[in-house]
């Protein structure tokens, strides 16, 4: 790349990420006043409003994982509501605006209730049907919507009592859809973005940073609702007619595609992909016919191809732009970074006791009357064969698993009945076998998720950065530093998390539980696959946890490690404890070696082989099939 | 290893592991006709994914995997197993929603799509493991977990292979039982099958492994013939790692 | 009872859509958006074959069988294999279905087209109610389709596999088995049965554009309520559909037809999110 090219890029990349969109937003909005035609700034219009429909669309399906295609019905909401008010005489603007978001609100909460609460296809088949219906209920309700021939004789659209001209119109289309992309921007970019994020990643981790599935996903559906009310509003104002045919599958497909096009998990990727479609296919009526064909193919190519769409596209050569102008070096994460140091102290651990537990699964005893207890301050191992039970207690504890008998109490606080996202907020932070990290974060984000629950930010304070806002946003920040330098990792805070090696992923998953200041910290396996200087650097942070206060639990195969860390070994054979004690007791009880190792005392002792096998009577799978791994 | 002799299942310097996980980072060893090698290890060292790779179910990074000679690292699973591996993975997996009988069937599917073909082959299967024979009509997800160990061996058998991978046959089932599957091993060695057996249960591999790797970090730590490593205390530094490894 | 015996053909319709969903999930797990494109395709091939061209009949069948064969093995060859997760999946194939769409219309054009039966066009009276020979034939071919594959699905090697590929694809591979190559044979002979198909419900539902939208609907509505990867479940749930359509057409109004049948989803959603004969539970995670 040539030198003055390098100087504009990094130019272009000194200047804040929302210079370029605002930049744009003005050239736009003065584009009338450039003498561009009527056709032009038409065209423009309706790629906005497009481009709002499609934002609405990536929050539920880039950012909540959701494929929910009723945008349509939203759309229809805001529009008739406009309409409707007009009619009656109400032709203010904002007050539509106001409406149309609120009314296309209510149909995206009630429709999304009983989608979301069934979970996996049933969203995308009731968000279907109800574009289906949509002409049936606007056809039902003929007295105020026109029934199928539209609505017509809409008046015009005014602004404070003022009559709004074209392009008065055209002005307040752009400035609305500007602030929407900022209030979207600013979601997605604070603890919330970060939030749908996780979600999309894994519910489990979701959950086990307590956040509410179910809640979330209906936020990230019912949020995206409110741009296709104000599309809609803003479609009646321009074209002061609608029918229900505007609101069919065609647009239904259309938003689609352009979400696919512009990479569905990006902000400014609707109006990429919006552009693409409003003067692609859609651009000339000698099209028309080839239209649908042309769709198909997009979404076809689109799937195929440009996973993460244009914007993806457009991230990665910026990401190479980035490496030959040398502005980022990309840092290189190495297993040797400077020793963890950091100081951590007031960890306020609270006791963990286990009293009776049974679960069992279709007849299978994965445990029976598990009886085991973590106290603050010292470090409580799970051991035990394949099988054994051990995480489907961590599952059980975490609130991933009902519980068939038995207690779980923090603090004598009972807590087996929540669910795992409560369970969570009542202190209980935990580590996966397989590290479980969303992508595109950065290992600061990705340990900030850790703090979702424990400090509350409204959206709207996220949005207009209140003071609240600012204050958990420097409060994660402190804590993030001091959970990172617990593991080692302070100077990899910006590096991309989930490119990290497996080491450096397992430490982070340690950061992001402990950076919730947890009263109880359960660590799955966090050694298996990490070789013995990561090893080492895992037992610091862990033996620090510890002096500070913490309740550590380990579920642990690396015998040597838990014998090393461990104040308290709790050995499970069989879904039953069959050994408690400390670490000196347990190395040498002939059970505990039977049943972990294969072996009895006297092979170890040299003797001769014949004893009989000793083997566990419980199916691999339970422990197999848990949702941690997932 | 001490076997001469051509190997029938070679695996040489093998790399595998899941997207950027390297789980086995160097590993060779060799399994010949009518011997059982175990390959032991605790939780975590690499063997399951060592059997996928082989297998193919896991990508095979680097190094070589060989059939009688010739590599197969390349190949497609469903090749793999026509060509003579057989593969029993870990906790019975045999199709629950099936009978025993479709189950062997489907075992034959690689070399005839015609039942009556494939009677005789199944007939066999039932001589070995009669109890699977009564309950041929039965769905396989309402056998016990030993009759399902037992018919997940037999179809495994039905592909006629050259080379049977075992994973963890003993995992999950009673003393007896484990007894039964172990004495079915040994059955099987004499007919000329290699076979590959991974076990975390050591005593119970060692009654009927000819040869021993003992896998630590992805890498062989420990390798030589069964009765050369009976010597416990070696296994058990191997397992809990209080022995230095012999490296890569 | 006429009305009912139009209701249950209507059904049937949309029993055969998902029978073919039903396929195809079975063998990939993947969800085939365009199974009712393909099946209009065929009805509009029948239109070609039987009004343009007066082929006899058992051409049109061929030619139908294999126009729209060929339509479904390239859909997995471009849309479908290439593609890794079930969540894309849905785009590609929902492209697949508005490409078709978009290529009836052209070479079709917008206006419904009237396909002859080839059997007896005169109503026949039966149990009480009048009722054309068609809607008998297309009630008799999807419960005959479903107890064929059915008995199929326990008896044949295939069908073996296929049971077996939809309950764990890793062990029924490692028997020696091509999954992927069983996967696509599966694609391509659901488009052959689609488009076999087409002769029997174009008569019905006349050839028109808008055919695979309504079909591609009701037929993933009839799979939700019999339950993803049941035969039965198909049946049962297609002609639960139709009957609520036409009976809410008839007593509530054309309007509330589509309504009925979304509560009918809804209700039966609430009560069995698997479905009435579901078991295969998707994996949310």
């Amino acid at each position: 790349m040539g030198a003055p090219l390098v100087g504009l890029w990094r130019g272009v990349r000194a200047l804040p990420s929302w210079a370029l969109p605002l930049a744009l937003a003005v050239v736009v909005l003065l584009l009338p006043f450039a003498g561009l035609g009527f056709s032009a700034t038409r065209q423009i219009q309706l790629a906005l409003i497009l481009a709002l429909l499609v934002s609405g669309l990536n929050l539920s399906l880039g950012y909540a994982g959701e494929l929910a295609l009723g945008q349509p019905a939203m759309y229809a909401a805001g529009a008739y509501t406009a309409g409707i008010m007009s009619v009656a005489g109400t032709t203010d603007v904002l007050v539509q605006l106001v409406a149309g978001g609120v009314v296309a609100l209510v149909v995206g909460l009630v429709t999304g209730v009983p989608g979301l609460r069934l979970g996996s296809w049933s969203l995308a088949m009731t968000s279907f049907f109800l574009v289906l219906v949509l002409p049936d209920v606007i056809a039902i309700l003929e007295p105020i919507t026109g029934g199928r021939n539209g609505l017509s004789g809409i008046p015009g659209p005014t602004l404070l009592g003022q009559v709004l001209d074209d392009t008065g119109l055209y002005i307040l289309l752009v400035v609305v859809a500007a602030l929407w992309f900022a209030f979207m921007r600013n979601i997605v970019v604070s603890r919330h973005g970060v939030a749908f994020r996780v979600l999309k990643q894994s519910p489990v981790l979701a959950s086990s940073v307590g956040i509410s599935v179910f809640r979330m996903k209906l936020v990230g559906y019912a949020l995206g609702a409110i741009p296709a009310g104000l599309a809609g509003v803003l479609f009646a104002n321009l074209d002061l007619y609608i029918a229900p045919e505007a609101f069919g599958f065609t647009i239904a497909t259309t938003v689609l595609a352009a979400s696919i096009l512009g990479g569905t998990a990006s902000v400014y990727g609707a109006l990429v992909g919006a552009a693409v479609m409003q003067f692609g296919p859609n651009q000339s009526s000698a099209f028309q016919e080839y239209a649908l064909v042309f769709y198909g193919v997009f979404l076809v190519v689109g799937g195929v191809l440009l996973s993460g769409g244009l914007s993806g596209l457009a991230r990665r050569a910026a990401a190479r732009l980035d490496r030959s102008a040398d502005i980022r070096p990309a840092p290189v994460p190495r297993g040797d970074g400077p020793s963890p140091d950091g100081e951590l102290s007031g960890l306020a651990g609270a006791s963990l006791e286990v009293v009776g537990l049974e679960k069992s699964f279709g007849g299978n005893r994965a445990l029976h009357g598990v009886d085991f207890a973590a106290t603050p301050g010292r470090v409580t191992a799970l051991i035990g064969p394949n099988g054994s039970g051990k995480t489907t207690m961590l599952n059980m504890i975490c609130g991933f698993y009902s519980t068939d008998a038995g207690t779980i109490t923090l603090d004598g606080e009972a807590v087996q009945h929540l669910p795992s996202y409560r369970v969570a907020r009542a202190g209980v932070a935990r580590t996966f076998q397989t590290p479980n990290i969303p992508g595109g974060l950065t290992v600061e984000q990705a340990v900030a998720a850790g703090r979702y629950s424990t400090e509350h930010v409204s959206m709207v304070g996220s949005v207009v950065h209140s003071r609240r806002f600012r204050h958990v946003r420097r409060a994660d920040a402190t804590e993030v530093a001091r959970a990172l330098a617990v593991v080692g990792m302070e100077h990899l805070a910006d590096a991309e998390a989930a490119a990290l090696p497996l080491g450096m992923r397992r430490q982070l998953e340690v950061a992001r539980a402990l950076v919730a200041r947890p009263r109880v910290l359960l660590l799955d396996e966090a050694a298996s696959g990490l070789d013995e200087a990561e090893v080492a650097r895992l037992a610091l942070a862990i033996r620090r946890i510890r002096d500070a206060g913490g309740t550590v639990v380990l579920v642990e195969h690396n015998f040597r490690l838990v014998l090393e860390l461990a104040d308290q070994i709790v050995v499970l054979a069989q879904g039953a404890v069959i050994g408690a004690g400390p670490p000196e007791v347990i190395e040498h009880e002939p059970r505990v070696l039977a049943e972990y190792l294969g072996v009895t005392p006297e092979d170890v002792a040299g003797s001769a082989l014949g004893a009989a096998a000793v083997v566990v009577e419980e199916p691999v799978n339970s422990d197999n099939r848990t949702g941690g791994t997932s | 290893m001490t076997e001469p002799g051509r190997a029938a299942l070679a695996v040489r310097d093998l790399a595998t592991g899941y997207g950027d996980l390297r789980v086995v980072r160097n590993v060779s060893f060799e399994v010949h006709p009518g011997r059982v090698t175990a390959l032991l290890g605790r939780n975590g060292a690499g063997k399951t994914s060592t059997l996928r790779a082989v297998a193919g179910l896991n990508p095979v990074s680097a190094g070589t995997v060989q059939l009688d000679g010739a590599d197969i690292s390349k190949l497609a699973t469903h090749r793999r197993i026509r060509l003579g591996i057989a593969f029993v993975q870990e906790g019975k997996r045999v199709l629950h929603r099936q009978t025993v009988e479709q189950n062997l069937l489907l075992g034959g599917f690689g070399h005839s799509r015609r039942r009556s073909a494939l009677a005789s082959s199944v007939d066999e299967i039932y001589e070995l493991f009669p109890m699977l024979a009564d309950r041929r009509g039965l769905l396989a997800g309402a056998l016990s977990g030993g009759q399902q160990q037992m018919l997940a061996i037999g179809t495994a058998l039905m592909t006629r292979p050259r080379v049977l991978l075992l994973d963890e046959p003993s995992g999950g089932l009673a003393p007896v039982v484990v007894a039964e599957v172990l004495d079915r091993i040994t059955e099987l060695k004499t007919t000329g099958l290699a076979i590959l057996l991974v076990e975390q249960a050591v005593e119970a591999a060692l009654r009927v492994a000819d040869d021993v790797a003992v896998l630590e970090s992805g890498r062989v730590a420990l390798a030589g013939s069964a009765p050369d490593l009976d010597d416990l205390e070696l296994l058990r530094g191997a397992y809990f790692g209080t022995t230095p490894s012999t490296g890569p | 009872m006429t009305l009912v015996w139009s209701g249950l053909a209507l059904g049937a319709v949309y029993a055969l859509v998902a029978i073919g969903y039903n396929l195809v999930y079975l063998s990939s797990h993947t969800f085939n958006f365009a199974q009712a494109q393909l099946m209009m395709v065929g009805t509009f091939v029948a239109y070609t074959g039987l009004v343009v061209l007066r082929l006899p009949v058992v051409v049109v069948a061929i030619l139908a069988i294999v126009v729209v064969a060929l339509a479904a093995a390239i859909e997995e060859r471009v849309a479908v294999r290439p593609v890794p997760d079930h969540q894309t999946q849905l785009v590609t194939t929902l492209g697949v279905a508005t490409v078709l769409n978009g290529l009836t219309q052209l070479i079709w054009g917008g206006q419904p087209l009237t396909v002859p039966f080839f059997g007896s066009e005169d109503l026949v009276s039966l149990l009480g109610g009048r009722v054309y020979p068609v809607e008998l034939v297309l009630i008799g071919l999807a419960v005959l389709l479903v107890v064929v594959l059915a008995w199929l699905a326990n008896r044949s090697m295939l069908g073996i596999a296929l049971i077996g590929m939809a309950e764990d694809r890793d062990a029924t591979q490692l028997l020696g088995i091509d999954v992927r190559k069983i996967a696509f044979w599966v694609f391509a002979a659901s488009g052959a049965l689609a488009g076999a198909l087409g002769l029997f419900v174009g008569p019905k539902t006349y050839a028109v554009a808008t055919l695979g939208a309504a079909l591609a609907l009701k037929g993933f509505v009839a799979l939700a309520i019999g339950g993803f990867g049941s035969l039965p479940g198909a049946l049962v749930g297609g002609l639960a559909v139709g009957l609520v359509e036409s009976l809410a057409a008839r007593y509530l109004g054309a309007e509330f037809s589509n309504l009925a049948v979304f509560v009918l989803l809804l209700v039966v959603l609430m009560t069995r999110p698997t479905g009435l004969f579901g078991r295969l539970r998707e994996r949310v995670v």
